[in-house]
């Protein structure tokens, strides 16, 4: 009984089975079948084109049978990639000589821009004060001291200053260092010297940047440049101590004009220097050697301006201005310093009541 | 001196990848999991106009890696052949940047993934260390060109499409080569009548 039933389902599927195919044969079968000397007659003409193309390579490489080799060779030089087993990052390229093309700009403007840059500033500023001397406090001391810079400033500059300071001799050690240094010490020395040097960068580079950031989002409110500035410009700060400029005192407040230039150089370069900077330091992130020697040239660039201004703003607040160095060790100025160098500062704040004498 | 150089044959290499292993082998000690020294490119992989070169340091005249090394590590041997000393190297990748043929590599250290020192293709030379001692076959690997033998890779390559040697030897090699297999023109200057190139 069973298996009677069995049967009976089988058939009916068979017998729905075969009519779907039916219906499906005649919904596809709407083209003719082609003629068989038709379909003959169009693969011999497809064949024909194809020993033709064949032929026409066969006879351009007779007749410049290096073109290929040539080719093959341009498109190497250009930087073709292809299949390769190496697992290496950009393993699959031949040849990339961007990175040949900044190594000899590094060579021949960057590495010998940072050595002018350091003994051109210096000598130029040592000059300006053999001639000209420093800018003296035209009352002398008050004995009054105003508070200039809180605690938190005082940290944050010393802070970063202590930072740039080991980056800015490691970075000089590991550009100048094989010409100034190397040629002159044992290997025994160069080594760890050297090895050393780029470590300490390596790793102080993350502090500074932190007390960097913080630095520039803190004095920003206090550093826009404002119409006074240019007159600041003019009279190049009241510097000079000689000609016309003699004794003239330019408006500034509580930043004068140059103050701010470095502030901006330093924040602007301060960016790219701690952007490439992070770029080099970090290989997992597989940048390209584009990208690499780039961010090299910017490094080294960013790293000349800011070596540069850093050098001008020490000489600046030790020698060239009377009483400048204080505000930044005790975080006090004294009352005629203010007067004489932050003039429109030292009445606002004696205007608004926060004025604050060292007790 | 002789100037050593490597040539590829494009017309010979059929990326079997042997040259790559016979480096491996030769510097097994000096080389860390992962790293090898020289690698085969296929161009046009699978189309018309294929061609495999195996690349590894080209030992340039006028090496890029030694011009841009801040530690001035790399130096120049008698066969000019460009080496570095491992004890020198700071890691700092500027020798991977400059190299157009990227045969600089470097092994990771685990803080940050910080590069290591610096390892490359030797010419199978070793480095600055003595002659065949322990310590230069662990930096270095292999110093066969001390032995009077020529580089493992060129040595196995089964077609003989990677040849080592002196830049003038090897350019004859495949110079006569190229003159076998091609027209008399093929080559600018050369005429295999007279096997002059001067004309």
């Amino acid at each position: 009984m069973f298996t009677q039933k069995c049967k009976q389902l089988v058939l009916a599927l068979f017998a729905v089975l075969i009519w779907a195919l039916g219906s499906s044969t005649a919904a596809f079968a709407v083209e003719p079948p082609l003629d068989q000397a038709q379909v003959e007659q169009g693969l011999l003409q497809q064949q024909q084109k194809a020993i033709a193309a064949e032929q026409q390579q066969m006879q351009l490489l007779q007749a410049n049978p290096q073109a290929e080799t040539a080719d093959l060779w341009r498109g190497v030089r250009e930087g073709e990639t292809g299949f390769t087993h190496s697992q290496a990052f950009e393993a699959d390229r031949l040849i990339n000589a961007f990175g040949n093309d900044g190594r000899l700009m590094r060579n021949k403007y960057v590495v010998p821009a940072l050595a002018i840059a350091v003994v051109g500033v210096f000598g130029l500023f040592l000059l300006f004060y053999l001639i000209n001397g420093s800018a003296k406090l035209s009352h002398g001391f008050s004995g009054k001291l105003v508070r200039r810079w809180t605690s938190v400033d005082l940290w944050l500059h010393w802070a970063m200053a202590v930072t740039f300071i080991a980056m800015m001799f490691t970075g000089l050690t590991i550009m100048l260092g094989r010409y100034l240094l190397e040629p002159y010490v044992s290997s025994d020395i160069w080594a760890p010297l050297i090895y050393g040097g780029k470590t300490i960068h390596d790793w102080t580079g993350p502090i500074f940047i932190v007390f960097w950031a913080m630095s520039i989002l803190k004095w920003m409110p206090v550093q826009t440049f404002k119409s006074h500035d240019l007159k600041w410009f003019l009279l190049v700060g009241g510097y000079i101590n000689f000609g016309p400029f003699k004794g003239k005192h330019p408006d500034s407040g509580f930043a004068n004009a140059g103050e701010k230039m470095w502030f901006w150089t330093l924040a602007i370069f301060g960016l790219t220097i701690s952007i490439t900077g992070i770029l080099l330091v970090l290989p997992d992130l597989e940048l390209t050697r584009e990208t690499s020697m780039l961010g090299l040239l910017i490094h080294g660039g960013s790293a000349v301006i800011l070596i540069g201004f850093t050098i001008v703003h020490i000489w600046m607040a030790t020698v060239l201005s009377e009483g400048g160095l204080e505000s930044m060790a005790s975080g006090y100025c004294d009352e005629n310093w203010a007067v004489q160098h932050h003039n429109l500062w030292y009445d606002e704040i004696k205007a608004n009541g926060s004025l604050e004498y060292k007790d | 001196m002789a100037v050593m150089k490597f040539l590829c044959d494009t017309k010979r290499c059929i990326e079997c990848n042997g040259c790559v292993t016979a480096c491996s082998n030769a510097n097994s000690e000096a080389l860390v999991w992962g790293l090898q020294r020289r690698r085969v490119v296929t161009l046009k992989d699978g189309e018309p106009g294929e061609a495999s070169i195996s690349v590894a340091c080209m030992h340039c005249s006028d090496a890029p890696c030694m011009a841009v090394c801040p530690a001035n590590c790399f130096y120049r041997t008698d066969e000019d052949v460009v080496l570095h000393n491992k004890e020198t190297c700071i890691g700092c990748g500027y020798c991977f940047y400059a190299c157009p043929f990227g045969a600089p590599q470097f092994p990771k250290k685990t803080s940050f993934g910080a590069r290591g020192k610096m390892d490359k293709c030797t010419y199978c030379s070793g480095g600055p260390e003595p002659d065949f001692s322990e310590k230069e076959q662990r930096l270095y690997g292999a110093n066969r060109i001390a032995q009077g033998k020529l580089p493992l890779c060129a040595e196995m390559c089964s077609t003989k499409a990677l040849l080592a040697g002196d830049a003038t030897v090897i350019s004859n090699i495949f110079r006569a080569r190229v003159a076998a297999r091609s027209n008399p023109n093929s080559i600018w200057g050369y005429i295999p009548e007279t096997g002059s190139d001067s004309n």
